[in-house]
Order: C-alpha cells, then structure tokens, then sequence
C-alpha cells in the first residue's frame, strides 16, 4: 500500500470501482424516479420502457448543440456540472460496500464525507453564477439561503451516527451498528438526514436552485452534454446521499444470509426509493418557509438527537 | 526501498500541493471579480488543506475543506452585498493602496523567509500516533479549552460589531433613526 505500484493500482481499482458504482447508480435513479412515478399516478410501470427511457434522453441531449449567454464565465460554467459530479465520486471512496469491497478506511471518512458534500454549495453557486443570466443567479441565491439551512442537521445528525462508534471512519460506525442499528437507537437521526439529504441534492420539494418557477433556475440556460451532465451529477449526489444513509443508519452490509455487498446495495435502493416517492408526493415548498423549519424545528431536534445519542454513547462507554 | 518509494510519492504531492497553493493565492490578487477572488482563495486553502493531511493532520486538513466551502461562499455574497456591484459579474479592480501594499507585503516576505532561513526548528524524531484526531480532541477540550472558547466568543462578538456598522447606512434610513419599510399599500394617491 505504502509503495508507489500499489497506491497507482489503488488509484485505478478506485476510478474503476466508484466509477462503475456512480455510473450503475446514476442510471438506477433515472429509471427508478420513471417507475416510482408511474407507480404513484398508479399507472402501469411497463418496465421496458422506463429502462430504455434515459439512454434514449442521454442520446438525443448528447446531439442537441449548446446554449451560449453573453460573456459567461465560460470556464466556471463548463467545470460546475464536472465538480458537482466529481464531489458525489469523492464522496462514494470513503462508503464501503462490505468490508472486502472497501477502500482503505480513511479514519476521519465522515468529515471526509462532509466536506466533500459541502463543497456542493460551491458547485450550485458557481454553477448558477456563471452563465451571466438571470434566472441561474437568482437560482444560485436561492441554493445558499437552502444549503446553509440543510447543512446544520445534515451535520449534527452524521456526527451523533459517529458517537457510539467512537469513531469518524465509516467503517467503524457500520461495525457499531451490528448489536442495533442507528435508525432504531437514534429515531431522529434517519428522517432528518433525508430531508436534508433532499436539499443536499436539491430534489423534488426541496428543488429551490432548478425549480421550475424560475425557469430551470441555474440549469435555465443549459442545453447539450451540459445539462446531461448536470443532470446526471445531481442524480449521483442523491446515490452518494442514499448510500451514506444506508451506511450510517441502516447497518450498511450488516445483514444475514446475503453478502454484505447486495445487503448495502438492498438498503441503498431502498432509501432512494424513500428519497424518490417524496419527489413524486410532497409538494414543493417556499424556500422561505423551509429555511424557518430548518432553523427552528430541524436543527433543535438534531441538537436532541446528538445530545441523546451522546448521554447513551457515555453510559455505554462508562459500562 | 518501500519507505523511500512512499517519501517520494508524498514529496511529490506535497509540491504539487504547494504549488497550486501558491499559484491559485496569486490568481486571487489578479482576478477583477469578487465571486472569481474568493474562489481562487479557495482552491489555494483546499492545497493547504492536502498538505494538512500529508502531516497526518487529517481531520484538520478535511475540516479545512468543510468549512472553506461555505466560508469562501458566504464572503463571496458579503462582498457582493456591502459593494456597488450587485452581480458581482462585472469586472473591477481587486487591489488598491499599490505602494503601501507593496512594501507591506516585501517586508512580510523577508521577515517570514528570514525566520524559515534562521530559525533553528527542533526535530521531532517520534512518529505521530496514528489517533491525532483524539489528542486534538483532548487539546481542544482540555488545557486549552479557555483559550479556544475565548477566542471563538471575541470572534463572534467582531463578526456582529462589523455587520451592524456596515449595515448602519439602510435603503429606508440609518438603523439607529429607526429604518422602517414604507408601507406596502399606495398612500397619496401613488406619488412618491
């Protein structure tokens, strides 16, 4: 590990493997957000169809040719859909799969996580800051407002999953979870990261930056490769939220009969599933009134829940 | 052979990392748009962030990038705000003062070059202990809790002192002669 030869095959098993996890998963969400939202109109799913849908969307944009503004920061707007993408990727080397599909655990994997989901504040904006237009600035206003609303319980709830792991490698929190899992000895923990998973990934009620009152907002003059890759980046940002989720609250790989890899792909569908129904069936709400939930109802309760999870983390430790 | 292949590698990244960090520094002094300066800020702490990690700093090195992001975010808006270009998009001229702040900025860089030439730094032979992030817990939350916790409170005190003089002068009228919305529905048949 420590010689140059083994961290270049460490770098390639990497690119390879978060690679075939982002791009098996980016398309997962196409198809799954087609079904769940034939299933809720209660329409018939016809499964070949939603299958072959985003391939033939994929295509058709890959021919459309670009939209130009007027004096766009060309660089910022051509590398915000690129770093939105690349930050769902880095996010995903430190979730394991089980523990022989894992990269070596880094020990701070959970601020490592962290950090890379907070740079997606950076991606919006520059996104929407770039293309020199209305609509994208106004979306791009909106995110910041939304993602220092988000951030708060999105944190306090991953460092109360940490505290009885004692630990900020993932890994460790998977392992503390084989007596109970998080989701049952931190009831708060779970609801409160998937809404502020929701806002992370800007998705369905909480879609504030791309909503269609301002046009597409910072996605609003995209067209091409661009918005397909936009497009596709924000469905890996929602993957790398589930995952994370799986992980830190439902056991990740830790389950009986089947390997740990199809356990943590199990739990992972399953919470986007979770994530994509409230896309179909809650209403979009006024970024105004989420940021007032977000600071008065959301942050105390995730204050309570690490305090909880922080008392039962001490008694635990003083046994 | 494995240790000198691994000192290599993180020779290389720590160059590597050194240069962007001073490269993207540079841009921002260059750049004429506030957005464009803050980020390039940025990118430079995200190298002194990988530098972090390469002194088995981890966990500082990771919070470094957590909270760059949002910070460089937020300056970036402040200064859109506080400023006469409301875009930001525009472009305008990021530095002033050019004489005092050349010679401020050579005297710094002699002075911090002298001391690294020098100063005599003592060596540390021991090899760091895997859990640094424990001890910075126990620094943080032990002996030095006072000092931290005092810092963070004059800190927060500064930040809401210079936002109340900056926003003394409002739209509707200074905040201390009471700045208050005109009232929404038309009065005096419309006329201003």
């Amino acid at each position: 590990m420590s010689d140059p030869a083994g961290v270049l095959r460490l770098l390639f098993l990497a690119v390879v493997g978060v690679g075939a996890v982002l791009m098996g998963g980016v398309y997962a969400v196409e198809v799954l957000d087609r079904l769940v939202g034939r299933a809720v109109a209660r329409m018939p799913l016809r499964l070949a169809e939603a299958a072959a849908a985003p391939a033939r969307e994929a295509g058709l944009l890959l021919l459309q040719r670009r939209t130009v503004t007027e004096r766009p920061d060309a660089a910022l707007w051509a590398l915000a859909p690129a770093l939105l993408g690349a930050l769902a990727a880095a996010a995903l080397v430190v979730i394991p799969l089980s523990p022989a599909l894992a990269l070596p655990d880094i020990g701070s994997g959970i601020v490592y996580f962290g950090a890379a989901m907070a740079m997606v504040m950076v991606a919006v904006y520059v996104h929407g800051w770039s293309a020199n237009s209305v609509f994208p600035i106004i979306g791009a206003y909106r995110f910041i407002a939304q993602a220092l609303s988000y951030e708060m319980p999105l944190a306090l709830v991953l460092i109360a999953a940490a505290l009885p792991a004692e630990s900020l490698s993932v890994g460790d929190i998977v392992r503390s979870q084989s007596g109970i899992w998080n989701v049952v000895r931190q009831p708060l923990g779970l609801p409160l990261y998937l809404i502020a998973g929701l806002g992370l990934a800007f998705w369905g009620p909480l879609n504030f930056p791309d909503a269609a009152d301002l046009a597409g907002g910072t996605r609003a003059e995209l067209s091409g490769a661009a918005l397909l890759l936009w497009h596709a980046s924000r469905s890996a940002v929602l993957v790398a939220v589930a995952a994370m989720g799986a992980a830190a609250f439902l056991g990740g790989w830790l389950g009986p009969w089947l390997p740990g890899a199809v356990w943590m792909t199990l739990k992972t569908i399953a919470l986007l599933l979770v994530l994509l129904a409230a896309g179909h069936l809650v209403a979009r709400v006024r970024l105004e009134r989420f940021v007032i939930v977000a600071w008065t109802v959301l942050i105390p309760l995730a204050l309570v829940d690490i305090f909880v999870s922080g008392l039962l983390a001490l008694r635990g430790a003083g046994r | 052979m494995e240790q000198d292949g691994e000192r290599v590698l993180s020779d290389l990244v720590f160059w590597l990392a050194g240069a962007v960090a001073v490269f993207t520094a540079w841009r921002v002094f260059r750049t004429d748009s506030m957005v464009r300066a803050a980020y390039w800020l940025m990118a430079s702490f995200v190298a002194v962030g990988v530098i972090l990690v390469l002194l088995h700093a981890d966990f500082l090195g990771l919070v470094l990038l957590l909270m760059m992001a949002g910070e460089m975010t937020i300056m970036a808006i402040f200064m859109v705000m506080f400023m006469m270009n409301p875009a930001g998009l525009n472009p305008m001229m990021m530095v002033h003062q050019h004489r005092t702040s050349i010679v401020a900025g050579v005297v710094a860089f002699l002075g911090l070059a002298a001391v690294g030439v020098f100063a005599v730094f003592p060596v540390a032979l021991a090899v760091p202990t895997p859990d640094t992030t424990a001890q910075l817990g126990r620094e943080l939350l032990g002996d030095s809790m006072l000092v931290f916790e005092t810092a963070g409170v004059a800190l927060f005190a500064t930040m809401i002192g210079a936002i109340a003089i900056a926003s003394e002068r409002g739209r509707y009228g200074t905040a201390d002669e009471g700045s208050v919305e005109p009232p929404a529905e038309l009065t005096n048949g419309g006329a201003p």
